[in-house]
């Protein structure tokens, strides 16, 4: 798995590119818990390039929610496919984010 | 993974055991190769690459952090035992165990927040059967082919029979028809597949399965050349999107095939090839293509990304068969400004713009069988709504050439150029009619031609 990461105006998009499992979720907490200690305080993740999702990936994302709602910040996640967003509402997650079709979408709000 | 680290200990017949160190590091790979092991249990890919990759690596993270507590001097056993139409996983850990059943409800407002306690609940929602042993430092994970799904998917429909009397299963028709059946069982549990083009796909299996059942040896040939035209499918509607595609297959089957994939956010994608052998080695792999695309085009975003799920699903198919295929794979969408291609040893694709003028989309890789991963893309400019995209093989071009003393390409590019305002079906109509009165200077070969503009 690697991350892609680009700034569209204030909001930083972070690409996942493969998996986001056990074995990597770290990088992807700590690389934005330092955009978040450096400033950046929306940020939009993108599936479309994501085969699958465990436990863990989904705890480190709502970890990450909890950080960037106590600064004020957003979280958005985009380009979910049909399994993926099956995964957010069997664990109920997709009450607690915001999941839009697209990063221009999600860009758009 | 390291040799040493996935201990191969079994080799029954699709039974295969490992221990893994306990790092969460070598789970990925250890996953995937479970996955591959998992072939033969002719379990629907897509349910193979999601409920199951996400249950066992639950199951594994769950015995080396929880079971084993991170101890790098613990062991995970794996076992696998694979069977047509089911797949048994047993992981074991080395700790004392736990009581499944005490884990909380992970989807209570109060745990909603919580980061972890997922695990168990996951793989209970994607696996059809779950069990602990009753030290509960062992589980079992069953995912089947057909019934007890257990995703909440309600009106499944039947299991498909696929069994022929007195055909060896591992006959090229018997895989054929294997094939067919698993793109059928595809769009069968695709909800956005319309029913009618659903009981045409059914009934379509239905009726090879009888011919195949009929089948001789003498018969093959046309059984491979029905079978070609069979798989093709009709053309989806798309709003925003005018498509159309001929194909004329020759006597021998050429292997030529056409996709046009409906994709999420509106997007489409248009895919076209040419299996290099004929008959029926060539109709299997363009089977296995064709079923492997619909898959993966919704998966990776990317052209290249595609291209190297399919080589990765039927590289070893193509390498055993030594054949080899070129294929043109773009992805657009009304509206858009751009097409991204990858052009795996394709004869050109074009875009003839509303002045008549053509652009190239060149090759960006040798054809798939030959060349090395990863595959590269393009990206080029279009105008929705004036531009039109071509694609062709060059059964269709070789039989063009010479024709008032042009290459087949130009003659191609020129007449299409001509008519442009039409629509595209029309368009076909004129070429295909031209290249029937054409006179053949070399042996025929599939001719096949897509053509597709935009709003």
């Amino acid at each position: 798995m690697s991350f892609t990461v680009r700034r569209v105006g204030s909001t930083l998009v972070v690409d996942v590119d493969g998996q986001l499992i056990v074995g990597n979720r770290h990088e992807l907490k700590e690389m934005m818990l330092e955009e978040l200690a450096g400033g950046t305080r929306n940020f939009i993740v993108d599936f479309a390039r994501t085969g699958y999702i465990d436990s863990s990936g989904l705890g480190v994302l709502v970890g990450l929610s909890k950080r960037v709602r106590e600064v004020d910040g957003t979280l958005q996640l985009t380009s979910l496919s049909h399994d993926l967003m099956r995964l957010f509402e069997l664990t109920k997650l997709d009450t607690l984010f915001t999941i839009r079709g697209s990063v221009e979408e999600a860009l758009a709000d | 993974m390291s040799a040493d680290s996935l201990r191969r200990t079994a080799d029954g017949p699709g039974d295969l055991a490992f221990d893994l160190p306990n790092c969460i590091g070598v789970i990925e790979e250890a996953v995937d190769h479970a996955v591959e092991c998992c072939a033969r249990a002719r379990i629907e890919q897509r349910r193979l690459l999601f409920n199951f990759r996400v249950g066992f690596t639950e199951a594994i993270s769950n015995a080396m952090l929880f079971g084993n507590e991170g101890d790098p001097a613990k062991r995970v056993r794996v076992e696998l035992e694979v069977e047509p139409g089911e797949v048994r996983a047993r992981i074991a850990d080395e700790g004392r165990g736990f009581d499944p059943d005490r884990v909380p409800d992970p989807r209570l407002p109060e745990n909603l927040m919580r980061p972890d306690g997922r695990g168990i609940f996951l793989m209970r929602a994607l696996m059809d059967e779950v069990h602990f042993n009753s030290a509960g430092n062992a589980v079992t994970l069953v995912l089947r082919a057909d019934a007890g799904r257990a995703d909440g998917v309600e009106d499944a429909e039947p299991p498909f029979d696929f069994t022929i009397p007195g055909l060896d299963p591992a006959s090229p028709a018997a895989r054929i028809v294997a094939a067919t059946v698993a793109r059928s069982a595809m769009l069968a549990h695709d909800a956005e597949s319309n029913r009618a083009e659903l009981g045409a796909a059914l009934e379509a299996n239905r009726r090879l399965r009888e011919e195949m059942a009929r089948g001789q040896e003498s018969r093959e040939m046309e059984l491979a050349h029905d079978l070609q035209l069979k798989l093709l499918p009709p053309i989806p509607r798309i709003p925003g999107v005018e498509a159309a595609a001929r194909v004329v297959p020759t006597a021998s089957v050429g292997g030529d095939f056409y996709q046009v994939i409906q994709l999420s956010r509106g997007r489409v994608g248009i895919m076209i090839g040419d299996v290099s052998g004929h008959g029926f080695p060539a109709a299997l792999i363009m089977a296995l293509v064709m079923s492997a695309a619909e898959i993966y085009a919704e998966q990776g975003t990317a052209p290249a990304t595609v291209m190297q799920y399919l080589d990765r699903a039927i590289g070893d198919e193509l390498q055993s068969t030594e054949m080899y295929l070129s294929l043109c794979y773009c992805v657009l969408a009304p509206g858009r400004p751009e097409i991204a291609y990858t052009n795996a040893g394709h004869p050109s694709a074009f875009i003839i713009g509303s002045d008549g003028g053509a652009r190239r989309l060149f090759a960006t890789d040798p054809p798939m069988g030959i060349g090395e991963t990863p595959y590269s893309e393009s990206t080029v400019r279009w105008s929705p709504g004036e531009d039109l995209l071509l694609l062709f093989t060059d059964g269709l071009s070789d039989r063009l050439a010479g024709v008032r003393r042009s290459s087949g390409e130009e003659q191609i590019l020129r007449t299409v150029a001509a008519n442009r305002d039409r629509s595209p079906g029309e368009i076909l109509d004129i070429l295909f009619e031209m290249s029937r009165e054409a006179v053949p200077s070399i042996p025929a070969d599939d001719r096949t031609a897509v053509i597709l503009r935009t709003a």
